[in-house]
């Protein structure tokens, strides 16, 4: 959505002078928000006020992008509050702390290792964030030419000195570093480095106020991959300006249309993890943050895949067949959807059975078991041929399969097509503990 | 939908009578009828025979907030009338009404800026009320502006189409029902919007359909507030359900008496 | 630029709960907790008032509990047969704010035990604790209802909070604790509009519906979190805005879920790459929390006393104000 006709109306000259061809400033605004009309039939409008309506057309947070080759990760160009609007687009870049005074090479060795799969996905955590920590241009130039070399993923460079940005990038400036950052003091020069390497550019304010001007102040000097860190460094007011952040980019403030981002404070791996947790699920598009252990990221990057699904869209299980509990050749077996809300509903109750099971994740586009069936993705012949590539007969020594209670009515059609036996279950997920212990329990 | 409850008016003989002898019963009746069947604000209205406004609308709005938790509307073309009863309101109250007309504006938004009141913007000016949609949205525009000049946000400005009875002014309608769409459209936030629910019956028969069968046509157009008859409890339930389908609020089986349930 | 802060205004607020009561009260608790109140979307002072603090309990059970990882032995092994012993250990060892007592032992499937044995539990925790009690009954609709009125009845005075009311099973619990007057748990399966019509009808009851704290019921992190996080969202979001019926606190019972997921128990040799059990765990009921209190979460119910540790942190910092 483009600005509205009170905005247009306040940038324009207000002199209802008529050459536009409309009798005022008001019915031209008007006119103009609903593309009826053209901003150069006013000749008296200013660059500024040109330059704001023409951004309007652009979306309200716009997308920045870092790093290079495969690993490249866009931020920003979101357009909700609240995730179940609509949805959120593009996955908090999650940056890990390697400064320079550390054993480099090491630390990006372990962060290579920074990959994990779970429900069938692959998850990397997305960036080295080389820091100059030792305040020297040299070493931090050599520290950040060891994470180039050592890893493919994203880089921060964080260095507030522009001679040792200027050198870092000589080394880093392909492969589209984020600079942190351009404050109040170095703007200018960090602007100037960042518009020469085309790399983007981080803005930390000292608290939203003064973030703001800031941001004027470097958008001035011709830049605009920004990321912007409002400086707060207390959780529950960086939360308050994450806040604003977003909702003054959606009611179309310029000066906050660009992503944001948030540096961890907290010493401790697992309060870090949880103040990590609170950016990500306010707002934050980047965190740098120090933690480097498997299980503290594994459960952020969930809690990120959770947070950013599309809620129009039903997540879905990689369809297959799921073993609970130590199984056997006795083992029984369910059969389920691989709607994720229903498949791990019924895993959770056949694990509460106490009787190790095998369970069969059929693929109905992630859609639940009366839908599945409604929309024909749940029928006897599916599910008999689904036994039939899986290669269940090897698994088991029985011809035995439990079907939901919902859809009794594909029993038939499934035993004729699969020389299965087929037992009606329960209903609800609820009753399988029961049902179980009465059907399967010695 | 939220209902602005119109029973409290001097065009009512029970109300017109309780100004007359002071005898606040019947006003403070209505003030609790119209809140416990959904009522989110209560309009107040000397009435057009009310020899002295300003005494009758303090009157009238400390005997409703005795007995009331709704804030008020306060009708009056006479802006002494809403400036006195402004000054005794417990919570914000709206002022009804103001057209797009200079120096009204001037004094009402001043008023609604200094006690943080919200406005009813009406979509006539000295020529009187457009025909088309068009022309009302130019001064439903005229009117956000002004607001917006004197800090009035626009969360706080309430738009009324201004709508004629469907049998003298029939083409009048599907305008109103297009301004109050387009209305939505003139900022972010954008303003709200109201009419008075009756005057779409005016002089017909079978008020009570057409008032409600407007109503929804209303809310599937953006209609956020009426001054309607809270007593009406099929217009309720038919506002409970419109706010539902439109996604407005959260179902449950019970959709109708939480509606209702508001004080 | 100049730049306007943005600032919601909301009709409503949040009904406040207080449970627990002190001797001068009528009952024997040392300390009470008050939750809800809010004017304001979660952690947003700069908005509106957000008068209490979200509250942390740790989980008991009135039997030793078959199935916990066995990480939980070092905590809790020497206590597991003794509740109140185990419950003291939470509140003086630990820290837990409120004790959460789930009477799985009354689970027909478990030790089927009587409503005699399920009293005697809940008072030995109240013998044990000053700390306001969370009572959940096994889980089990025809057994809970044996055992609520017994419960309710001894815990008379106590102002506990009392689990769970469904919409398929909520007349006897709410008669139990309108009779007692104890708090409700008003429990609905990851649906919003049973959520709402649940406390309808328990208001229908005569149950004074700002006595009520809703468990939207959550999942762990990685296992559907998402659909609760945002009906939680979605309440409170409609709640502010003058939607009574869901003007409620919010209950969560993190620990139970997250301890059922493979990804807390797997041992690390079952998956390297996902580094060690514990802290995994851990992590996980720690993120699941975290997330939850960012969208309204108002009682996390914990398992591990790490997790509680560093739960309790994050809140003491959200509840810092912020303002501009």
């Amino acid at each position: 959505m483009g600005l509205t006709g009170l905005q247009i109306f306040k940038l324009l000259p207000k002199t209802n002078c008529g050459e536009c061809d409309l009798p005022t400033c008001m019915a031209f605004a008007m006119a103009l928000a609903q593309g009826k009309t053209s901003l150069d039939m006013c000749p008296y409008v200013s660059d500024e006020a040109k330059e704001q309506l023409e951004s309007a057309a652009a979306p309200p947070i716009k997308k920045v992008t870092v790093g290079t080759g495969e690993f490249t990760r866009a931020i920003g160009d979101e357009t909700e509050i609240f995730r179940h609007d609509k949805r959120f687009f593009n996955e908090t870049i999650l940056a890990i702390e390697v400064k320079d005074t550390d054993d480099v090479d090491a630390k990006c060795e372990n962060f290579n290792d920074l990959k994990f799969e779970r429900i069938g996905m692959e998850f990397v955590v997305d960036a080295v964030a080389v820091v100059n920590d030792s305040g020297d241009a040299d070493k931090f130039k050599s520290a950040v030419e060891t994470a180039v070399n050592k890893t493919e993923r994203c880089l921060v460079l964080m260095s507030e000195d522009v001679d040792a940005m200027a050198k870092a990038l000589e080394v880093a400036a392909d492969r589209k570093p984020l600079i942190y950052a351009a404050t109040n003091d170095n703007y200018e020069k960090m602007v100037e480095l960042a518009k020469e390497k085309g790399c983007p550019l981080a803005v930390r304010g000292n608290g939203l106020m003064d973030t703001a001007e800031l941001v004027d102040k470097v958008v001035a000097a011709g830049h605009k991959d920004l990321v912007i860190d409002p400086g707060s460094r207390e959780m529950s007011q960086t939360l308050a300006d994450l806040s604003q952040i977003r909702r003054a980019a959606l009611r179309r403030v310029r000066t906050f249309g660009y992503p944001s981002m948030a540096v961890t404070t907290k010493e401790d791996p697992m309060e870090e993890n949880s103040e990590a947790t609170v950016y990500m699920s306010n707002y934050a598009q980047l965190i740098v943050m120090k933690t480097d252990e498997k299980a503290a990221l594994v459960p952020l990057v969930s809690w990120r895949l959770n947070l950013y699904t599309d809620p129009q869209k039903p997540i879905a299980v990689e369809p297959g067949l799921y073993e609970v509990g130590e199984v056997n050749p006795d083992s029984p077996v369910y059969v389920t959807t691989n709607f994720s809300l229903t498949y791990f509903i019924v895993e959770g109750e056949v694990e509460g059975s106490k009787i190790p099971s095998y369970i069969i994740s059929v693929d109905t586009d992630g859609i639940s078991v009366l839908t599945a069936w409604a929309d024909n993705k749940f029928s006897g012949d599916i599910i008999a041929k689904y036994i039939k590539d899986l290669g269940l007969e090897e698994k088991v020594n029985h011809k035995k399969i439990v079907i939901p209670g919902g859809v009794a009515v594909i029993s038939g059609k499934l035993e004729d097509e699969s020389g299965w036996e087929v037992i009606v279950g329960p209903r609800e997920a609820s009753g399988i503990p029961k049902f179980a212990r009465e059907k399967f329990g010695k | 939908m939220l209902v602005i409850g119109e029973r409290i008016n001097g065009m009512f003989k029970d109300i017109a009578n309780a100004i007359k002898t002071g005898d606040p019963t019947a006003v403070q009746e209505w003030a609790k009828r119209q809140e416990d069947n959904g009522a989110a604000w209560l309009d107040i209205n000397c009435g057009p025979a009310s020899d002295d406004p300003v005494s009758h609308m303090k009157w009238l709005v400390e005997v409703t907030q005795e007995v009331a938790k709704a804030p008020l509307a306060l009708d009056s073309t006479n802006y002494d009338a809403i400036e006195a009863g402004l000054e005794i309101c417990k919570q914000p109250p709206l002022i009804n009404s103001v057209p797009a007309e200079w120096p009204k504006m001037e004094r009402v938004f001043e008023m609604a800026a200094k006690y943080e009141a919200g406005v009813v913007g009406l979509a006539m000016n000295e020529q009187g009320i457009p025909k088309d949609a068009e022309s009302r949205v130019a001064l439903a525009m005229e009117l956000c502006a002004a607001a917006d000049s004197y800090g009035v946000p626009m969360e706080d400005l309430y738009i009324d189409p201004l709508v004629l009875p469907c049998n003298v002014g029939q083409d009048h309608g599907p305008e109103a029902l297009e301004t109050i769409r387009q209305v939505k459209t003139l900022a972010d936030p954008p303003p709200r919007t109201t009419v008075g629910l009756s005057n779409i019956s005016q002089g017909t028969k079978n008020r009570e359909l057409i008032n409600r069968t407007f109503a929804v046509m209303g809310i599937a157009m953006g209609l956020d507030t009426a001054v309607a008859d809270a007593d009406d409890d099929e217009l309720m339930e038919a506002i409970a359900c419109a706010r539902i389908i439109m996604n407005l609020d959260i179902y449950c089986d019970s959709f109708v008496e939480v509606y209702k349930d508001r004080w | 630029m100049a730049f306007n802060i943005v600032k919601e205004k909301y009709r409503n607020k949040i009904s406040q709960v207080t449970i627990g009561a002190t001797k001068e009260e009528g009952g024997t608790r040392t300390s009470t907790v008050t939750i809800g109140g809010e004017e304001a979307l979660p952690y947003l002072h700069f908005e509106g008032n957000i008068p209490n603090r979200p509250v942390t309990a740790l989980e008991v059970w009135d039997i030793a509990p078959p199935g916990w990882n066995e990480c939980f032995n070092q905590y809790y092994g020497d206590v597991y047969n003794d509740v109140g012993e185990w419950a003291r250990k939470c509140v003086e060892e630990y820290g837990a704010e409120m004790i959460c007592l789930r009477l799985k032992g009354a689970d027909p499937d478990e030790d089927n035990r009587s409503a005699d044995e399920c009293e005697a539990a809940l008072k030995k925790v109240l013998d044990s604790v000053g700390v306001p009690i969370i009572v959940l009954g096994c889980g089990k609709f025809e057994k809970d209802n044996e055992i609520f009125m017994k419960v309710a009845e001894s815990g008379a005075g106590e102002n506990l909070l009392m689990g769970v009311a469904e919409q398929e099973n909520y007349k006897t619990l709410t008669a139990a604790a309108l009779g007692y007057k104890h708090a409700i748990i008003a429990q609905s399966p990851i649906d919003i509009n049973i959520a709402k019509q649940l406390n309808i009808m328990i208001g229908e009851m005569n149950f004074d519906t700002d006595r009520i704290v809703m468990d939207p019921t959550i999942a762990a992190v990685g296992y559907g979190i998402e659909y609760g996080y945002s009906i939680m969202q979605r309440a409170r979001f409609g709640a502010l805005g003058g939607d009574k019926a869901m003007a409620k606190p919010m209950i969560g019972n993190i620990g139970w879920e997250v301890w059922k997921t493979k990804e807390a128990n797997a041992p690390v040799s079952d998956f390297p790459e996902w580094g060690e059990q514990e802290p995994r765990g851990i992590n996980w009921e720690i993120v699941t929390a975290t997330s939850l209190l960012c969208a309204g979460l108002n009682i996390a119910v914990l398992r591990h006393p790490s997790s509680l540790a560093v739960v309790k942190k994050t809140i003491d910092d959200l509840m810092k104000p912020n303002s501009y």
